[in-house]
């Protein structure tokens, strides 16, 4: 077997929460310093093909591999290594709620490095002032908002310096300019930290300021994978009908009527 | 169901069948975890790091140790109390007094201080234990200590461990104490034994067997107690609702484990050790 030169790569995975299969031959390649954007439908397994890269999900079948590293064979010690190359921004951000933003955005560099107190300080505030936050670093989660818990988690998630970063609707919950400004970041953060992106959004704007190159998951398959401005022309009826929204199409056939009748 | 048309004995049969494999599959799971645990830990110390912090091992041992002091001081006392007041009446039909502040004495330090600690630190750690890395697994925050490279059962269960299993000693001894110190008391007030002649019987008849015996049970309850309530806690599904059920479970489960385990060690040791 060949070993890829891809920074992420995808191989005939299976993916099956008991009954239910969620990813059915799935296959995907990811090149290095690309922006990759995954859409589709609520429900369709975006957030498990991020799950699955990070390692955290096991497929049923299949190969996933993160440059070298095939991340469904890993030991617990390698796979804990390769992580620290990846960050995650989670949909539901997942900060920890008994520790303040500061303390969130530490953890890692308080885990996994020698820095000492004030190199931690200062990274800490540099990415909070990144994403906007640096005024409200003695707050808990709990009192912060969707959008703001969103942004210390890209924070946290940027801390290690990660050659991979997976976000997982960035933007949803975000005001206009916000967006924006964490739009901005992620491609900067491609074209100076040569950082390669893997992100699941829903809104299209953002989707194609972001995106160099776009796929459309549909069905456990990805069924159109294109550059930004080939995505937007494509033939196939699903991505019509998702990008333009339409109630006209394959995507919930019938559904429509059934609202009408009642 | 396939089994709807059987026999009342088959069925009674494939229930136990059922429960002892779950049984055994708990117990796999616990075991498992520890080693985990272990592991874990043990591969973090060979990179050269500390495991944990300092501060957050200090944390639990504060909410598991010194804020548990009370509850186990004046449960103990009590329990000492009645037991003292009890045999000694029966004991003075005898006239053989002088034997209660052995009997509280050995009682405690072998069986009552270290089961009593355990059964309320069960109750009273154990459920936040379970309760808190519960939550934290339902709202995905222990999949995100673990997608950021940072091992869940060192960062997390080994700082409430290794708190658990140190403070366990020293809160039965502090049971002991206040037991012995309650049953000095009946002594003096109903059966004029001194103090200092309570405290020579209490020294003639305490082995230093009868001491390590206590500490032994401690350390492995607060193994059993720890291990079963983080299992439980990272283990939960189901959301907020599963986080009752699994602390309900956490507690009751630790509680028969730390009787269940006192009774084999007894067994054990009175097979081995007799008188
Ligand atoms: N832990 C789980 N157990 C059982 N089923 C699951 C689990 N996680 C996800 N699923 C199922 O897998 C499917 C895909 O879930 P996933 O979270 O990946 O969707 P998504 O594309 O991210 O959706 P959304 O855009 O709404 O976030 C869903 O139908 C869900 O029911
Ligand atoms: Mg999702």
């Amino acid at each position: 077997m060949t070993t890829p030169t891809h920074m992420v790569e995808l191989r005939d995975v299976q993916m099956q929460f008991e009954e239910k299969k969620v990813l059915d031959d799935f296959s995907l390649k990811v090149e290095p310093r690309e922006r990759l954007v995954i859409m589709g439908q609520s429900g369709s397994g975006k957030s498990t093909i991020l799950r699955l890269i990070l390692g955290t999900l096991r497929p049923n079948s299949g190969t996933i591999f993160f440059k070298d590293s095939e991340i469904t064979r890993l030991q617990r010690r390698k796979l804990q290594a390769v992580r620290q190359h990846m960050g995650m921004v989670y949909q539901y951000s997942a900060l920890l709620s008994s520790r303040n933003v500061h303390s969130n955005v530490a953890l890692p560099l308080e885990e996994l490095t020698d820095k000492s107190r004030d190199e931690i300080d200062k990274i800490v505030d540099e990415k909070l002032d990144l994403v906007g936050m640096k005024d409200s670093k003695e707050l808990l989660p709990e009192e912060l908002s969707g959008g703001m818990r969103k942004r210390v988690a890209l924070a946290r998630a940027l801390v290690l310096e990660p050659e991979l970063i997976l976000l997982d609707e960035p933007s949803a919950g975000l005001d206009p300019v916000i967006a924006s400004v964490i739009n901005e970041l992620i491609i900067s953060l491609s074209d100076t930290a040569k950082v390669t992106s893997i992100t699941v959004t829903h809104e299209m704007d953002s989707a194609f300021r972001i995106g160099t190159r776009m796929a459309m998951l549909y069905q456990g398959k990805i069924i159109e994978e294109a550059e930004a401005e080939k995505f937007k022309q494509s033939k196939n009826p699903v991505v019509a009908q998702f990008l333009s929204g339409s109630t006209e199409g394959p995507i919930l056939e019938g559904s429509l009527d059934a609202i009408t009748k009642k | 169901m396939a089994n709807a048309h059987a026999q009342p004995p088959v069925l009674v049969a494939q229930g136990i069948g059922h429960l002892s494999r779950n049984f055994l599959r708990e117990v796999g799971g616990v075991f498992w975890f520890i080693v985990n645990t272990f592991q874990e830990t043990f591969e973090r110390i060979q990179k050269g790091r500390v495991p944990f912090r300092a501060t957050s091992f200090f944390r639990h041992t504060q909410r598991a140790g010194v804020d548990s002091v009370p509850l186990a001081g004046l449960v103990s006392f009590f329990l000492g109390l009645t037991m003292a007041l009890l045999t000694g009446y029966q004991l003075q039909r005898f006239g053989t007094e002088r034997l209660i502040p052995g009997l509280v004495a050995i009682g405690f330090t072998r069986e009552l201080g270290p089961l009593l600690t355990g059964i309320m630190l069960a109750a009273r750690i154990g459920a936040a234990y379970t309760a808190e890395l519960g939550t934290m697994q339902v709202s995905e925050e222990v999949e995100a200590i673990e997608a950021m490279g940072i091992g869940p059962l060192r960062f997390l269960v080994a700082p409430r461990m290794l708190a658990l299993v140190l403070l366990m000693p020293c809160l039965s001894t502090v049971s002991n104490i206040a037991a012995i110190f309650a049953s000095s008391l009946v002594c003096k007030a109903y059966f004029s034994i001194a103090f200092p002649y309570f405290l020579d019987l209490v020294k003639d008849s305490l082995l230093i067997r009868d001491i390590i015996t206590g500490i032994l049970k401690s350390f492995l309850f607060g193994l059993l107690i720890s291990a079963i309530a983080c299992y439980r806690g990272l283990t939960v599904k189901g959301g907020a609702a599963g986080v009752g059920t699994a602390t309900t479970s956490s507690v009751v489960t630790a509680i028969t484990a730390v009787i269940g385990f006192d009774t084999l060690y007894n067994v054990v040791y009175t097979t081995f050790y007799p008188i």
